[in-house]
């Protein structure tokens, strides 16, 4: 999945439209803008100045033109000295410059990181479940990484060395233009070879250095199949099979790497022999100019020494920003196709949305009703679908569920039972008839509201990263600590939590896989207790691994959450399906039976068959 | 130190290139300062010309020409030999990384299931990318650097001292001040950029945490919540980013400060110099001083990188060396296996069997003999021991206590590969890999006479690696595919047999895959078949099948069942019933029933069960499901553990 993301990436052209949308992130930042553009104007005008010191310093006092007429070795050594201490002093202004622009743009990128990092995670966060079903975690995660670090990319790296390479270019070859034009057109005569030397290794080292990548997900993804499988891998007697398969990659890789270090130990020396291709031109035209004027020297405007030195470090200075003109596109590239894929993401159209009237809640009563519901989780199916498409997994259930009341659902895996609960917490919308709390359409309260009033309890209660009390409180601070431990006396859990080196605030690690799996089972509850909703979704899933002590507390955890709640509970155990005061049998997204446990008990139907079967079992268990 | 000296057998496979490329980096340095001097000769020669002095020698056009062409010639052998380091040294820690990966995946094949119950996967991934990547900079950029810095300070401090020593000296006072500043710098560099690596990571794994959690955060309306955590983070990244920023960014404005205050410097001292009377210091040899000590710019920032790479690199490899240095308790031991065990009848027997983990005891004197060719039910309460009694047959570990004897000899007494080739086993999960289903299938088959990978030699000359031929029989795949009920599924997927499985395929269903695994252990047609609850995803009327088919197939084998259901257990010659560790009930199905123990009592609520069975055919093997994608999330549940994405396992 990550693959179509990596080959696109190069393939995006320049994008005014796109831009635009970027630089609308920059906005804000303006005044930081304008100072970090003054900036890199002040540092392009200042870079040339210290070659032109360095001129002064060598035709003034140490040229022997100089010393040829009756020297004032005293004022001569007084102006060397004047001419070395503005050169220090104006580096330490560069510097401070150098400085200033550096955190500005810094801090320019970061920010613009952050506002589009913030835009695309509430985004996220607004999306409605299907588009989680639909789009895997890992592609979220680029957005948010390394796809907004290319725009940063674009901004810091694109952008602003555009701007600072153009006024560096500029100011250099005006400066060498008007102290000799001859000498600077011919120092200039390398720039094109280094920019398109440059542009073309750039080039070749992207290829190679993506290849690289590809393949270094290869053995990474081999690496990673290969231990996890290790164990069926020798009992198999697959290791030699593995081996040879693993080095296919893993020469593959070398290969790819052995070919960036072509391409790379090419690119550094051309550049190098370039540089000195510059410097013996400048010296070859200059010696030639000297050497043509005559002999007195005393010809206005002709080629110093002075002069010579400086060209050659004006002509070395020049490098960077022509090398990082020609790299400015590469990242323009890479985040036209980054800034496409984010901008995707924050178009999405948001198909559960508040309406504008939408109602809050204030006296919560807990009325459920399903009115003649059809629903899908496939958005290609709408009302008009036929009834008789496969795709349907609620086919029209009406079910009326009053304040307070327990309601086992019961069926088969796919007969429809979450759906059921998804759609009371508006988690989809429904594609016929209407799901309504307290006489609402769940369509017309505002979601946050009605989540907040419906609590659900997962089979594997999922815990985030912190301490077990901020997963409790899912870190609510105004939740007081008294409230916690209320709750998890009520389940049974709060002596575990003490058992634990740092109680409440012992941290969960890899998301509780040294928590057993009652123990997880009863962390849901209390913290379905703790946020106090007013209906209750418990998704109950039996496991095999619980022991009989912890499965009683589980009962009884589950019994207590359950009192004066409105409940909505996919039971597998038979000790909470008969504790409700309702039990409603799904088959194929139809209720087929619904009354209490002796009504359908006495009934003799499906839910009568599988409670003698779940009995059975149950003992066969002890 | 003393780590460094286990690294050295990967360095001596490259001895060569490391003595060429260091040579080379040697002679680059010193050809490198030769266009400065071309320099001086022709400033010289120009100031000598104009000064109008007859005494100062002067210079011709021609030999000016002369000089430039040496500094374009002097740059090309200094390219060239730069370009010659950079093919041996850098290739060549390419290449132990290569050998280093190729002999740790080598290693890690040989360790046993002890190994990898504590070894943790990310773990390891880590040491397998990010510590191999600082080894490798070590042995590459690190080995040229330092002989870089010094072969460069060497021959850039004799060339300026033959100019002048008193700026020479200067210089000297100077560097000191300026490594060491750049040193301090470039540590305080790794720090905060390892703090905002760290607070990186900590963001991105609140992303992935928010995303794989979107159910409970909608669930209990928490986004706002989530939305001012994860602005806080990123405010902190902002943070230290900036702080970064502070000390990375300025870095080479920083090194151009301290080199402008040193030529600020030379040129009071040096211009004195030349003003002095009877100066032999001239304005060509002053420019060819700048020019030397700027060669040391480069050099210079690199003192302080050299010793974070080299420290990391150490410390990384003690971490690779910890996984070379463990060793597997189950392995063949010359001295007790018999090699000359080749064949394996399929007679099992367990004798005094303990096994203990810690305090806990899993099996307790367990004695069982399943004679060649029969067919042996387990059931259990879970946690009873039945699993470990398999993985013990496997030899995935030893027992505590007691003897596993197949054929009469001690497991341990016969190789490995003997073993393992004579018993198959289809655990309760699966692992399946993500390849075709015809080659997951044929996992266990036409291994044998593979070439091993050579672990500890050069890769360089060696040739391409041969594709290795991946083509299990198709009429044996299919076969077993139709003995394990299997056919109907795979005839449905896009690509048949050829259909990959895991991320960029299809994700199968537990049923499925359990399936699969039976092919997968059918296919080989072992001596010895343990399937370990396997049919626990498997509907009924499709365990029916696959019995049949086992039926038909495992005459002559000795079949290890494990099972809850009496449906699947009661054709066993002999049915053992494992409570706590030890063997409770033992016998046929009709004495056990006689027994009226746990067994009996387990088929009488059964068969309770099979009424309803017989009503309800439950939906949950029906293949299409799997393939649609927004699934039921009940289903979700059934998918293959999935594969960690590149990016994950980059990160």
């Amino acid at each position: 999945m990550t693959r179509p993301d990596a080959s696109d990436a190069f393939q995006k052209g320049f994008d005014t439209q796109l831009t635009r949308r970027i630089l609308h992130y920059v906005r804000p930042y303006l005044p930081l803008v304008i100072g970090g553009v003054l900036l890199a104007l002040l540092i392009s005008l200042a870079a040339p100045v210290f070659a032109l010191i360095q001129r002064h310093a060598i035709d003034a006092y140490l040229s022997p033109l100089a010393l040829r007429t009756e020297p004032d070795l005293d004022l001569l050594r007084r102006g060397l000295t004047g001419a070395a201490l503005l050169y220090m002093g104006l580096k330490v202004v560069e510097f401070a410059l150098q400085y200033a622009f550096t955190l500005a743009i810094g801090y320019l990128g970061q920010n613009v990181l952050r506002d589009i990092r913030a835009d695309v995670f509430g985004k996220l966060q607004r999306l409605p479940l299907s588009y989680f079903d639909q789009n895997p975690v890992g592609r979220l995660i680029t957005r948010v990484t390394s796809d907004v670090d290319a725009i940063n990319q674009f901004i810091t790296g694109g952008l602003v060395s555009l701007i600072q390479s153009s006024f560096i270019i500029v100011v250099y070859v005006v400066i060498m233009l008007s102290v000799n034009w001859q000498l600077a057109l011919i120092s200039f005569t390398v720039l094109p070879v280094l920019f398109l030397a440059t542009n073309y290794f750039r080039a070749r080292l992207r290829d190679a250095f993506r290849e690289t990548r590809t393949q270094q997900a290869t053995v990474n993804s081999k690496l990673n199949e290969n231990i996890t499988g290790m164990l069926t891998v020798q009992l198999f007697g697959r290791e030699r099979r593995s081996a040879l398969d693993f080095n296919l990659s893993n020469r593959a890789l070398l290969s790819a790497n052995e070919n960036s270090v072509k391409w790379f130990s090419l690119f550094m020396p051309v550049v190098a022999v370039l540089g000195q291709v510059a410097v013996a031109l400048i010296l070859y035209f200059a010696a030639r100019q000297i050497l043509g004027v005559d002999a007195s020297g005393a010809v206005a405007g002709a080629i110093t020494v002075g002069t010579l030195f400086a060209f050659v470090q004006l002509s070395q200075q020049l490098f960077q920003p022509i090398q990082d003109l020609a790299d400015v596109f590469n990242n323009l590239q890479a985040a036209m196709a980054s800034s496409e894929r984010i901008f995707g993401v924050l178009d999405t159209e948001e198909s559960i949305t508040d309406k504008p009237d939408a109602r809050s809640l204030t006296n919560f009563e807990g009325r459920v009703d399903f009115r003649n519901v059809w629903f899908a989780y496939d958005q290609t199916v709408t009302a008009d679908t036929p009834d008789t498409d496969e795709r349907w997994i609620l086919r029209g259930i009406d079910l009326h569920i009053r304040p307070g009341e327990s309601v086992a659902l019961v069926g088969a895996t796919g007969a429809g039972k979450t759906s059921v609960t998804a759609l009371v917490s508006r988690f989809y919308d429904v594609q016929r008839g209407s799901v309504n709390v307290d006489g609402t359409d769940v369509r017309d309260l505002a979601q946050h509201d009605l989540r907040r009033h419906v609590g659900v309890v997962l089979q594997d209660v999922f815990l985030f990263a912190g301490t077990i009390e901020s997963n409790l409180t899912l870190n609510n601070p105004d939740i007081p600590h008294e409230r916690v431990i209320e709750a998890c006396r009520y389940v049974g859990v709060h002596e575990y939590i003490l058992s634990l080196e740092h109680g409440y605030q012992t941290e969960v690690r890899e998301r509780g896989a040294t928590l057993s799996t009652g123990q997880k089972q009863l962390l849901a509850f209390a913290r379905a207790l703790i946020q106090n909703p007013d209906i209750l979704l418990v998704l109950d899933e039996a496991t095999a691994n619980v022991d009989t002590e912890t499965e009683l507390r589980i009962q009884q955890a589950l019994k207590r959450v359950m009192q004066g709640r409105t409940s909505i509970i996919i039971a597998h155990r038979l000790s909470t399906i008969e504790h409700c005061d309702r039990i409603v049998v799904m088959r194929r997204g139809h209720i087929v039976e619904q009354g209490s446990h002796h009504q359908l008990l006495e009934k003799g139907g499906y839910y009568a068959r599988l409670h003698r079967l779940q009995y059975a079992q149950a003992d066969a268990a002890d | 130190m003393d780590s460094f000296r286990t690294l050295i057998p990967y360095l001596r496979l490259h001895r060569g290139q490391y003595v060429i490329g260091l040579i080379a980096v040697v002679i680059a340095n010193s050809v490198n300062l030769l266009p400065y001097y071309f320099i001086r000769l022709t400033i010289d020669g120009l100031t000598g010309q104009v000064d109008g002095d007859p005494a100062t020698t002067g210079i011709a056009l021609g030999t000016a020409g002369l000089y430039a062409l040496g500094i374009v010639a002097a740059a090309l052998v200094a390219g060239g030999f730069m370009l010659l380091m950079r093919r041996m040294i850098v290739v060549a820690s390419r290449q132990t990384e290569y050998e280093i990966r190729r002999d740790l995946f080598a290693h890690l094949q040989g360790l046993d299931k002890p190994y990898y119950d504590r070894a943790r996967t990310g773990d390891l991934m880590n040491r397998l990318t990010g510590d191999l990547s600082a080894v490798r900079e070590m042995l590459g950029f690190g080995a040229w650097q330092i002989v870089n810095i010094v072969s460069g300070f060497i021959t850039a401090f004799s060339v300026m001292f033959s100019l002048s020593w008193q700026l020479t000296l200067i210089v000297l006072a100077l560097v000191p001040v300026i490594v060491g500043v750049l040193t301090y710098l470039a540590r305080q560099i790794n720090v905060r950029h390892r703090l905002a690596q760290e607070q990186n990571s900590l963001i991105a794994a609140k992303a992935q945490e928010n995303f794989s959690g979107a159910r409970v955060v909608k669930g209990y309306a928490i986004e706002n919540r989530e939305i001012d955590d994860y602005r806080a983070m990123n405010l902190e990244l902002l943070r230290r980013n900036i702080a970064l920023t502070r000390v990375d960014g300025p870095l080479r404005s920083f090194m151009s400060l301290l080199l402008g205050l040193a030529f600020g410097l030379i040129l009071l001292v040096g211009g004195r110099l030349i003003l002095a009377p009877d100066s032999t210091f001239t304005v060509g040899m002053f420019v060819q001083f700048v020019g030397t000590l700027e060669r040391l710019t480069f050099p210079m920032l690199m003192v302080g990188w050299i010793t974070g790479v080299t420290q990391r690199g150490l410390a990384s490899w003690l971490r690779l060396k910890e996984i070379f240095d463990s060793q597997a308790l189950v392995r063949d031991e010359p001295g007790r296996t018999d090699p000359t065990l080749r064949t394996v009848r399929g007679d099992v027997t367990f004798e005094n069997v303990t096994v203990r983990y810690g305090d806990k005891t899993v099996l307790n004197d367990v004695n069982l003999h399943i004679p060649a060719g029969t067919f042996l039910g387990i059931t259990g309460p879970t946690g009873s021991g039945k699993t470990v009694l398999g993985q013990l047959l496997t030899r995935s570990m030893d027992p505590t206590g007691g003897r596993v004897l197949v054929d009469g000899h001690d497991v341990r007494v016969i190789p490995l590969r003997t073993l393992r080739d004579a018993v198959s086993v289809v655990p309760q999960e699966p692992f399946l890999f993500s390849d075709t289903i015809a080659n997951n299938i044929g996992l266990g088959l036409d291994n044998r006479d593979l070439p091993p990978v050579l672990t500890g030699v050069s890769v360089v000359g060696a040739p391409p690696p041969d594709d290795i031929p991946q083509q299990p029989d198709p009429a044996r795949v299919r076969e077993a595919a139709r003995l394990a009920g299997l056919t109907e599924d795979v005839d449905g997927f896009p690509q048949g047999f050829g259909t990959m499985l895991g991320e960029r395929g299809v994700t199968l269903s537990g049923g499925q895959r359990q399936r699969t695994a039976i092919a997968r252990a059918l296919v080989r047609e072992p001596r010895i078949l343990l399937l370990d609850d396997s049919l626990s995803a498997v509907d009924t009327e499709t365990e029916r099948r696959i019995l049949d088919g086992l039926r038909e197939v495992s005459r002559g084998r000795t079949v290890i069942l494990i099972a809850h259901r009496v449906s699947t257990l009661r054709h066993a010659d002999q049915i053992v019933v494992l409570e706590d560790g030890r063997v409770t009930e033992q016998g046929s199905h009709d004495a056990l029933l006689a027994q009226n123990g746990h067994y009996a009592q387990l088929e009488r609520l059964q068969r309770l069960a099979s009424d309803l069975d017989a009503d309800e055919t439950p939906s949950d093997e029906q293949a299409p499901r799997d393939l649609a994608a927004p699934l039921d999330p009940e289903a979700a549940a059934d998918r293959l553990p999935a594969a960690p994405t590149p990016e994950q396992v980059n990160r």
